[in-house]
């Protein structure tokens, strides 16, 4: 067991601590710390789509489906029934688990194209709910959170300070329990199935089980951050909170240009996407209307065409890079300095 | 060796499987004790390939039943079976490639560990199978006979009692041929069962007690391995290259 | 009850061409194209301007919009997508993903956001057969994705470059071994499916206003048709379509009109847990 901390470890911790700071050092309402903010839950939302896009390589194009869950869930408790949405948040978490769990029945056999397909159906079959069922959702108009001044207990501040901190709490949970997974027994069994299924399961791995654990987990956590996101913006509509390219694709394309399946990748991607797009948003979205987001989609296609491993890749001692390295020269089948050595 | 006496443990009867209309295991019956090693052997496409999937839950079966240690394990999926001890190797080595070697054989030893336990079940299979050298290699690094080798470490890291080779030793020397029969024996008298797909005559005619012959999916022999390689019908199965071989080894 | 199966059918008919183009790509350069419901927009959209600008009523504007769309879609093919043939489903899904928004905002810059609709002399006639009324854009559009479904498979079954693309479809490797240019055909067959797919909503101009975001409406429903008639089938493509045509129009007589959708989703999820393969088997 390998237990000394490695210099990306290190980094990480470093960045955490540097990220906690911030505040003391930027204007504590002002814009910059709430795209950093922005950033982070971002961040955390990449990180929860990574258990099970990065580590089992199920590509998800649902994700819009559980973050709802959570935004709503706490939200309706909350607006109907005065519940707190720090409990509104478990119940939404549990809720989008449960969701998890019905739909992993009929897609757990399907892969690759298949499941990202049977997923982005999901997501557009709450969306059209949320739409529809305009009584207890609202509909398309959307939810408002009323603004109550700070009251801690209702998750209601007014400095952006504060919801700052909570995200960036929320960030090292679910990077802590990725990378509790990744190197747990269940992280095994998970890269055994993403790299060979049949071959899992002859090796003992219940596939269909270790599958569902992840997207469990990485539904409840991702319904974690549809809390906070509706609790930090006040406001949200079906269209936006069960959108295709800006929830589902984002949280994903975070996952993959910072590094698939990497615990530093979706935060390496959010840092590099979210301030970009921000600076998109102020200087293109003046030029004309749809630029930034292009912008958006042509950074994709350039980000799987250049180093579809990730930023991650140009991290020379992390595996990612490894791997990047092998992937450059692909005709290889260099022999290891030892034979079997009997 | 063989415990002759013994109940079988495993035993297949009448087992079917069909791909549309073609019959690539047609009824297949037959037992296998503890400590045996027998050899399943038949031209390409005879359906061994096929037989060992549907033993180990990775292909349904269209008929028949298989039974390990009495009990009944047909239908179950693979895990299962593998967790009630019957595993196998894959033909095309099908590791996990992003893998090291040493991760690879510890995924299937988390069977029955936790992970330090995984961890060391794996370094002394390794060690078994002479593979401690290249324990941090990547897989995809290794050569053709490295593969077939950490295939069966990883099979054997499920600890199970039956154990079915699909073509281990099929881009292996003579001398590393060798070394693989003597791991091969050595777990046999552990207790271990072993049904064994092998090309090379000389390494079936050398390991085997008994051997069972398919052709077309069918079960065409059973017997002392000289008696099935001089067996008319799996001579004409072979027509000529295999089937000289057979008769000379 | 009759006339919705009417409806149904001549809509599903158009939905059949629409997708075709969607399941020949995956069919022959294995990739499933997410960003092709966006190239239905660029057909209608050149429809459009034919019309506006040359007069040109869209069932004719659909030949303009087929060339031109078969144009992009090879040099997409050959520049972007060719570029990933080999990947991992993930890096084909991401790319054609983030061509999907590329797409859709490069239009909403070019054409702005504004609804456009064109009229033609024929947008409220119709014909009146034993009490069932056939409402004449729908028909003309059906009609023009028969004459072009009959043209497709024509041009596959006879021509030498139909005759590569199904070889190359069946084995790359054998096809480039006896002469065929695999790189080219599979550009020509992006090309082609993209083409169908614009050709299709062209001639639905007359009853469907164009937007950036049409191709956003037409996404799960072209997929739902593709799975129904099992991925890479087009022949399957075409019966799925008329299928789901059918199933929109008979569900509108029971479910209000946004409930239309979830029917074709939760079909298209149900489709893809127990049939991955198509419901239409041997297609
Ligand atoms: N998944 C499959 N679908 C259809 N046919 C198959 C499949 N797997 C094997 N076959 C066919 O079954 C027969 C037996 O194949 P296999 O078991 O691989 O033979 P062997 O291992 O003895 O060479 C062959 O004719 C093969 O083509
Ligand atoms: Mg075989």
């Amino acid at each position: 067991m390998r237990k000394h901390l490695s210099p990306g470890l290190v980094l990480l911790l470093l960045f955490f601590v540097a990220a906690a700071a911030l505040p003391f050092f930027v204007d504590p309402r002002g814009h910059l710390l709430r795209v950093a903010a922005m950033a982070l839950l971002f961040a955390a939302m990449a990180q929860s789509w990574n258990i099970v896009g990065g580590l089992a390589n199920q590509v998800s194009l649902g994700h819009a489906a559980f973050f709802g869950l959570g935004a709503y869930t706490s939200t309706l408790l909350f607006l109907r029934f005065g519940i707190s949405p720090w409990i509104g948040m478990f119940a939404g978490a549990a809720l989008a688990a449960f969701a998890a769990a019905l739909l992993s029945f009929p897609t757990f056999r399907l892969k690759g194209h298949y499941f990202a397909l049977a997923t982005l159906a999901f997501a557009e079959v709450l969306r059209v709910i949320a739409n529809s069922w305009a009584s207890v959702t609202g509909g398309p108009v959307g939810l408002s959170i009323p603004f109550l001044g700070t009251k801690p207990e209702l998750f209601a501040f007014r400095a952006v300070s504060s919801y700052y901190w909570i995200i960036l709490a929320l960030l090292v949970i679910v990077c802590l329990a990725f990378r509790l997974l990744a190197r747990g027994a269940i992280g095994y069994r998970l890269r055994a199935v993403r790299e060979n299924e049949n071959a899992a399961e002859v090796a003992g791995v219940d596939t269909f089980r270790v599958k569902l654990t992840a997207s469990i987990i990485s539904a409840a956590f991702t319904a974690l951050c549809g809390t906070v996101f509706a609790q930090f913006t006040f406001f949200f509509d079906p269209d936006s909170i069960f959108a295709l390219s800006g929830i589902s694709v984002r949280m994903a394309m975070i996952a993959i240009v910072g590094g698939l399946g990497t615990l530093g990748g979706p935060i390496i991607g959010a840092l590099f996407l979210i301030p970009l797009e921000e600076v998109a948003n102020a200087y293109l979205s003046s030029a004309a209307a749809g630029l930034s987001q292009f912008v958006f989609g042509a950074i994709l296609v350039a980000a799987i065409l250049i180093q579809p491993r990730g930023l991650m890749a140009y991290w020379p001692k992390s595996k990612a890079g490894r791997l990047a390295r092998k992937d450059a020269k692909p005709v290889t089948p260099a022999t290891p300095a030892t034979e079997g050595g009997r | 060796m063989a415990t002759h006496g013994a109940a079988p443990i495993l035993e297949a009867s009448g087992v079917a499987v069909t791909f549309g209309g073609l019959k690539a295991v047609d009824k297949v019956s037959f037992t296998l004790r503890p400590g045996e090693i027998v050899g399943l052997i038949g031209p390409n496409g005879a359906g061994k390939t096929t037989l060992f999937n549907s033993l180990v839950g990775l292909q349904r079966l269209t008929a028949g039943e298989v039974r390990l240690n009495g009990e009944k394990v047909s239908g179950l999926k693979p895990h299962r079976i593998a967790r009630k001890g019957m595993t196998k190797t894959f033909q095309n080595a099908a590791l996990f490639p992003d893998m090291s070697v040493t991760e690879n054989v510890m995924t299937a030893a988390l069977l029955r560990h936790d992970l330090a336990g995984a961890r060391a079940k794996a370094e002394q299979v390794l060690e078994r199978l002479g593979l401690t050298a290249i324990g941090d290699a990547d897989v995809s690094d290794l050569t053709f006979p490295q593969k077939a080798l950490v295939e069966m470490a990883r099979a054997l890291a499920t600890e199970p009692k039956v154990l079915l080779l699909d073509e281990v030793m099929a881009a292996l020397t003579p001398t590393e041929m060798d070394d693989v029969m003597a791991v091969i024996r050595s777990l046999r008298d552990e207790g271990l069962a072993f049904l064994v797909v092998e090309h090379h005559m000389r390494a079936i005619m050398a390991l085997c007690e008994r051997l069972i012959a398919l052709n077309f999916g069918q079960l065409i022999a059973e017997g002392s391995p000289t008696d099935v390689a001089n067996h008319p019908t799996v001579i004409e199965a072979y027509l000529g290259a295999g089937a000289a071989e057979a008769a000379h080894a | 009850m009759v006339q919705a199966l009417v409806d149904g059918v001549l809509l599903g008919g158009v939905y059949g061409v629409i997708a075709t183009g969607l399941s020949l790509v995956f069919g022959v350069l294995g990739v499933v194209n997410f960003a092709h419901a966006e190239f239905l927009m660029l057909g209608m959209y050149v429809a459009w301007f034919a019309w506006r600008y040359l007069g040109l009523d869209p069932l004719l504007g659909s030949v303009l919009s087929f060339i031109i769309v078969f144009g992009v879609g090879y040099v997409v093919q050959r520049t972007l997508i060719e570029r990933v043939l080999k990947a991992p489903p993930a890096a084909q899904v991401f790319l054609t993903v983030g061509l999907l928004i590329a797409i859709e905002n490069a239009a909403l810059m070019v054409f702005g956001s504004e609804f456009r609709s064109v009229s033609v002399p024929y947008q409220v006639e119709g014909y009146r057969l034993a009490g069932i009324f056939i409402s004449a854009p729908y028909l003309y559009a059906f009609a023009a994705a028969v004459i072009l479904s009959a043209a497709l498979w024509f041009f596959l079954d006879r021509s030498w470059t139909g005759r590569a693309i199904r070889a190359v479809a069946q084995d790359p490797m054998a096809s480039a071994l006896v002469g065929v240019d695999t790189k080219r055909t599979y550009g020509l067959a992006f090309g082609l499916g993209v083409a169908l797919t614009a050709f299709g909503g062209a001639v639905i101009l007359p009853y469907i206003t164009v937007s950036p975001t049409i191709g956003g409406q037409f996404v799960v429903l072209m997929f739902t048709v593709v799975v129904l008639g099992g991925l890479g089938s087009v022949a399957g493509a075409l019966v799925g379509g008329i299928v789901v045509g059918v199933v929109q129009s008979m569900s509108a007589l029971v479910f209000p009109i946004q409930l239309q959708n979830l029917c074709l989703f939760v079909i298209f999820i149900a489709v893809l847990a127990l049939r991955p393969q198509g419901l239409i088997k041997g297609a």
